[in-house]
């Protein structure tokens, strides 16, 4: 890890620094409620201040020229934005100056436009007081503003998988073939998951059991991956880019400890099907199967024949579907999205065992989205019949007298008419639940949603990575998928741990907390709240200081102020700059063009 | 009340000719599209419905099923190929058998074999029959069988038959009041349910079943429209009403043989009369009958797509019926004063196969006469009641 280089010593005067201000119109948002060139007048002859005009539209490509350009000629070393909010273009004005040779962290954002404008619409004399107090506020901490770059450390490249289902043994296979070194963790004794048990699996007959096969062949090909079995991830320590881990390996007498650098961690530990209540449907009655039960049922019965239950055989079997699935508030509210299309798939394959065995399927509404509604129709045509219940009428299943099984159920498209259906088997199509993994999700404080999968940053534009950088999730963790749909995140995850580690290194925002260490008399107050745990004793000078490590501090700052003698600075909002802009927001300073603010706020 | 189906119906209709209804999923453009179809009546999704669910009883003893008269617009408009037409035309021919109780009928649909050997022996019994009542001595022999011993068996066969259909209509007439809420009471109960008994009456027997009102109004446009000449409702009408003809000219000519007109009243009035009606109904009939067989021939609309065994038997001895009576008749005007054997043995035809193509009628497609009009009428009287409660 390079150090960050130090701040320089000898700093410019701030009345000498040269600060390009820009008061953004927003294309009225600002400037309808807000006298811009009275603003723009006030901070003409603020100190430090080179700059100061209006722009229609700042983050336009146009102003953001005209920004590098005026930067560079007249040898700007500080630019204050007076617009928007900064999550929308602090990073779009911190590149204007990074381009034009300046640090991009002597760049302010003063928001004026939520804070402002919009707030005080109908108050035109006092959003623009408000608005000369922010920007001079914000001139006021660029002034003081530190030359800081980017913390740079070198990455490890090595990916962890935890989970050897067919997510994680494809990303293991992916990471290899991008040049990253994969190491798969599988707490089972063999690898494969829920793929690995069974047999055709949808949209094709191609065998789950088969498809784990080829995957375990191509990763013996590769000598780059490395898979354990009966193995768990048990510690964690470091940052993304460089964690080290501890894995034990179950053996037969006794545990094996290992401790591996991974730079990046892919979680694909899969799900667990949902197990219903005793009588929930039925269950537990004779006859009464889940979804994966069945699947095993019809793996092990002959391709052409009888397919049989206990030895009894089966004339007809009747489906329910989204049992633990959409169940309303308190239940597991989500759509597990993969059983329609899994149990219309296991009707077309009783079909090809015995196109004579009578199939009915209880829905509420078949999601067969996508290409899966070809599998819908086609098993419409091979002869399952399809009855809608209401989501307030669910089906009930009893014994008949005469043997055999009797599900009641009030059909939508026969008009609401009640019948009772006589099958010899009734299967459940059960849904994913959240697989119980308490202990990982501890170790690597995966961010767990109100559902119980895993939460990625964003679904649509980060739908891999986690608020933990560096820690990616995949696969039916996250949420209720297909096997292909996990694949695909799986890779998406790959290709994320690679965006992460081929540069052989890793840039971090240097806005973290600094120790000085005169200053510091080693109290150890600071450990106690730092929920990053960067913050570690180490001897300097002959005495216990505390000592930030940058790579994992978040630059929170709950460290601050709980610091008796002042001696933690969170960089780029040092106490300095704080206090210099909170002074400036509250100076009682009348406005230099009194005849802009007709009606003073009182 | 919960229903427990019958899981097999879709297979068992299978063996009727059913259609492949395994492609329907329930979107309802038949029966938006069906002329035929309103709040008092619909189908035919329901029916393609209960047969997948496995109704059996509600699929065979519903009013729809004869309320329909297959136009085949359904078929045509129908987006997944599931050919509803076709499908209520082999329920009709599964409920003919199902209410048939003595499963002659199910042996006839669902076995040519046994069709075929089931119509030669009636027209054997029936023929032998009259053979024994027209001047047959009573000691001669047919394959050593006395003449007295055929005529018997042919009158309990006969008696039988009719038990059968009488039972059969007396069945279905029942579960279908049964299905549609129809009792003793809100037949005959009031002034008010007489007078909706009545006009329902009329509308289902004059206005619908001799009238064929919405047959004409409503189902006027198969797919694709007919020339007038042969339309499906003219030509029904017209073999309708020759039918009906014909079997006045029949009773008109016997009855007066039964009641002992005179000879020569008989020969001078009667006879003239029925051969004048006789001639007139059995043209009337031979061109609609000779249409229908060229249609399904033809393949000629939507309609006439499928023609099962029991459709071409039905066309086929209502043809020989009609063809047999006019040679009959001819033979009457050549030269000879009396008949000629080889007339004689067409005459005992021609009645031994209107017997049984009457007498068989709970077995046959002509099943469709005595099931039709109390559907009608059921309809009818649903009608009546909605419109009751309207204006009240």
């Amino acid at each position: 890890m390079t150090e960050q280089k130090p701040a320089e010593e000898a700093k410019a005067n701030p009345e000498d620094r040269r600060i390009g201000v820009y008061i953004c119109h927003c294309g009225g948002n600002i400037s309808d409620y807000v006298d811009v060139e009275a603003v723009r007048d006030a901070l003409v002859d603020e100190p430090g201040v080179v700059v100061s005009t209006t722009e229609l539209f700042a983050c336009s490509d146009g102003t953001q020229h005209d920004m590098i350009d005026a930067i560079k000629a007249k040898g700007l070393d500080g630019l204050v934005v007076a617009s928007c909010s900064p999550k929308l273009h602090q990073v779009t004005f911190r590149n204007v100056a990074n381009r034009a040779g300046m640090n991009p962290y002597a760049y302010t954002q003063a928001n004026v436009r939520e804070q402002a404008s919009w707030a005080h619409q109908h108050d035109r004399a006092g959003a623009t007081e408000k608005v000369i107090g922010l920007v001079r506020s914000a001139v006021a901490k660029t002034r003081l503003s530190d030359e800081l770059h980017p913390l740079r450390f070198d990455t490890v490249q090595r990916s962890l998988v935890v989970g050897g289902g067919i997510t994680g043994l494809r990303a293991a296979i992916g990471l290899a073939d991008i040049g990253l070194e994969a190491v798969v963790v599988e707490k089972a004794p063999e690898v494969g998951g829920w793929m690995g048990r069974f047999g055709a699996s949808f949209p094709s007959e191609a065998s789950g059991k088969d498809q784990i096969a080829s995957l375990m062949a191509q990763i013996k090909d590769r000598r780059d991956i490395t898979v354990y079995t009966s193995a768990e991830l048990t510690s964690k320590a470091g940052t993304f880019g460089n964690y080290t881990v501890g894995i034990t390996l179950h053996r037969d007498g006794g545990d094996k400890e290992l401790s591996l650098d991974v730079g990046s961690i892919v979680v694909a530990t899969g799900f667990d099907s949902y197990n219903p209540d005793d009588g929930e449907y039925g269950y537990g009655m004779d006859g009464v199967v889940t979804l994966p039960e069945f699947k095993e049922l019809i793996d092990t019965a002959p391709a052409v024949g009888k397919l049989s239950y206990q030895g009894r055989p089966v004339r007809s079997v009747a489906y329910i579907y989204c049992v633990g699935s959409r169940q309303g508030a308190g239940g597991n509210e989500y759509c597990s999205k993969f059983c329609c299309t899994s149990a219309i798939h296991s009707s077309l394959l009783v079909n090809k065992i015995d196109p004579s065995i009578r199939q009915f399927h209880l829905y509420r509404d078949i999601r067969a989205y996508g290409k899966f509604e070809l599998e819908y129709g086609a098993s419409r045509g091979a002869g399952s019949t399809y009855l809608k219940f209401a989501d307030d009428a669910p089906p009930t299943v009893e014994k008949l007298p005469k043997g055999g099984l009797g599900v009641t159920v009030t059909d939508l498209l026969t008009a609401s008419r009640e019948v009772i259906l006589p099958v010899d088997l009734v299967v459940l199509v059960t849904g994913m639940v959240p697989r119980q993994n308490k202990s990982l999700i501890d170790l690597l404080k995966l961010p767990v949603g109100t559902d119980g999968f895993f939460n990625e940053i964003h679904p649509k534009l980060r739908p891999v990575e986690t608020v933990v950088d560096g820690v990616m999730i995949a696969g039916c963790c996250q949420a209720p998928r297909t096997a292909a749909e996990s694949v695909q995140a799986g890779l998406a995850a790959v290709a994320q741990s690679a965006a992460l580690l081929k540069k052989g290194y890793a840039e971090l925002e240097p806005l973290v907390a600094k120790i000085d260490p005169d200053k510091c008399v080693g109290s150890g107050e600071c450990l106690s709240v730092c929920p990053y745990e960067s913050i570690t004793m180490i001897e300097w000078d002959g005495r216990q200081i505390a000592s930030v490590d940058p790579s994992t501090c978040k630059g929170c700052g709950g460290c601050v102020p709980l610091c008796g003698v002042d001696a933690i600075d969170l960089l780029g909002y040092t106490d300095a700059q704080m206090r210099s802009a909170i002074e400036e927001l509250i100076s009682a300073e009348a406005p230099t063009k009194a005849e802009a603010v007709k009606e003073p706020v009182s | 009340m919960a229903t427990m189906v019958n899981p097999n119906l879709i297979t068992d209709l299978q063996k009727f000719g059913a259609p492949d209804i395994n492609a329907c999923y329930s979107c309802g453009n038949c029966t938006a599209i069906c002329p035929l179809a309103d709040n008092d009546a619909t189908f035919p999704r329901r029916f393609i419905r209960l047969a997948q669910v496995g109704l059996t009883d509600e699929l065979v003893t519903s009013k729809e099923l004869w309320t329909c008269y297959q136009c085949g617009m359904c078929t045509a408009r129908c987006p997944q190929e599931a050919d509803p037409a076709e499908f209520m035309a082999t329920a009709r021919r599964y409920a003919i058998a199902k209410l048939d109780k003595s499963g002659v009928a199910r042996a006839m649909y669902t076995s040519p074999v046994a069709a075929a050997v089931i119509s030669l022996l009636g027209v054997l019994v029936f023929g032998g029959f009259f053979a024994s009542v027209k001047a047959a001595p009573a000691d001669r022999l047919v394959f050593g069988v006395p003449y007295e011993w055929i005529h018997l068996v042919g009158l309990v066969v006969m008696i039988l038959v009719a038990l059968v259909a009488v039972v059969n209509l007396a069945m279905m007439a029942r579960a279908t009041a049964k299905r549609e809420g129809v009792t003793g009471k809100s037949l005959f109960g009031s002034k008010q349910a007489w007078g909706r008994t009545l006009r329902a009456l009329w509308s289902a027997i004059g206005v619908e079943s001799l009238g064929q009102k919405r047959y004409r109004e409503d189902c006027a446009d198969d797919q694709p429209a007919e020339p007038l000449y042969r339309r499906r409702w003219l030509i029904h009408f017209l073999t309708l009403w020759g039918f009906l003809a014909l079997f006045a000219a029949t009773l008109i000519h016997y009855g007066g043989d039964i009641i002992g007109v005179p000879e020569s009243v008989a020969e001078s009035v009667i006879s003239p009369i029925a051969r004048v009606i006789g001639t007139i109904g059995g043209l009337a009939m031979m061109y609609g009958v000779t249409w229908f067989g060229i249609n399904r021939y033809q393949k000629v609309s939507a309609a006439a797509q499928h023609t099962s065994l029991s459709d071409w038997m039905f066309l086929g001895m209502l043809w020989l019926t009609g063809l047999t009576g006019f040679i009959i008749e001819v033979s009457l005007y050549l030269p000879q004063a009396h008949p000629q054997p080889w007339a004689y043995v067409l005459f005992l035809v021609h009645v031994a196969i209107a017997m049984e193509l009457v007498l068989f009628m709970p077995f046959t497609k002509f099943a469709h006469v005595m099931y039709r009009p109390v559907a009608l009428f059921f309809y009818a009287l649903s009608r009546e009641s909605h419109k009751q409660l309207q204006s009240a």
